[in-house]
């Protein structure tokens, strides 16, 4: 049997109002590209980064007037980890579909178009725990974007004696 | 004077260390838990759930550190800008060196013990606040 995936787990509740507290904890969620086990239950293979990011984040809930607890865990069956880890891939898959989409309709591409699709490649980048192969497809197509605007500058180079 | 921290020291930590020995306390002593209850008495956490001196709002630790102890220091609140984005990533700075010093120290993490970290992050974060002040009072990029 291989070894099962360790897993961070928050479990919070947070007051509805005042909501700014409540949309910041679900952007940071959304931002560490967390699985939704349920209603106020998210869910993160552990790691020394996940852990601390979710500590925080359940500092954040304390501070807001709510409730949360982490926990260190791992899924009770093989096939339910899977699932997990399957539904986590295929968001991000998702994500670097519309990366990859953005390149391919990109209107009028410059390098500043270049520059924003890199840094949106490392967000998601960082967010992808179980890379799906659209991860290194996506890498790919943002690459040959910048080639485009990289090549003209060396053939003029190239031209010098 | 005595400061806790977690084990396992990462950038925020390690800045906020650097900090307390060269502006705080001179004769800062660090210890190390796993678990804020562990933190002894009489000894002053640091960035960790529940401390003063942690994550407030939208601060890391170093930030909390400076406004706690008033420190108004340009070259600090610059310092705390790329340490924020090393440390959270979340985009509320323009900080293009944050990067680096979050891959550096989350290596040397893996490799050395805390008390070594601290010992090797020191001199680095002395070069850092060198290279910013002459950016601050030049205006632009030191050579």
């Amino acid at each position: 049997m291989s070894r099962r995936t360790q897993w961070a787990l928050l479990a919070y509740r947070i007051p509805r109002e005042p909501s700014t507290p409540r949309i910041a904890v679900w952007r940071q969620l959304k931002r560490l590209g967390v699985a939704q086990l349920g209603d106020g239950l998210v869910a993160l293979p552990l790691d020394a980064r996940t852990r601390e990011q979710l500590e925080w984040i359940a500092d954040a809930v304390h501070q807001a007037g709510g409730e949360a607890t982490l926990w260190l865990s791992q899924a009770a069956s093989a096939s339910q980890e899977q699932r997990l880890t399957a539904e986590l891939a295929s968001a991000r898959s998702l994500e670097y579909q519309e990366l990859i989409d953005e390149v391919e309709n990109a209107a009028a591409p410059n390098d500043r178009t270049v520059q924003r699709l890199r840094r949106e490649l490392r967000r998601v980048n960082r967010r992808d725990y179980f890379p799906p192969p659209e991860r290194a497809v996506a890498k790919a197509a943002v690459e040959a974007l910048a080639a485009r605007f990289e090549r003209p500058a060396v053939a003029l180079g190239q031209q010098q004696p | 004077m005595k400061w806790a921290t977690r084990a396992s020291c990462h950038v925020d930590r390690a800045a906020c260390a650097w900090l307390i020995r060269r502006f705080i306390d001179r004769e800062a002593e660090f210890v190390f838990v796993d678990d804020p209850a562990q933190v002894p008495i009489g000894v002053t956490p640091f960035d960790m759930p529940g401390a003063q001196l942690s994550h407030r709002g939208h601060d890391c630790s170093f930030e909390t550190f400076l406004r706690h102890y008033q420190l108004d220091d340009p070259v600090l609140w610059r310092i705390a800008e790329i340490v924020h984005e090393a440390d959270l990533d979340d985009e509320r700075f323009d900080a293009p060196e944050a990067p680096g010093p979050d891959v550096l120290i989350r290596g040397l993490s893996m490799t050395r013990d805390d008390d070594r970290l601290l010992e090797l992050t020191g001199p680095l974060l002395d070069g850092l606040y060198e290279y910013v002040r002459r950016a601050t009072l030049l205006g632009h990029e030191p050579a």
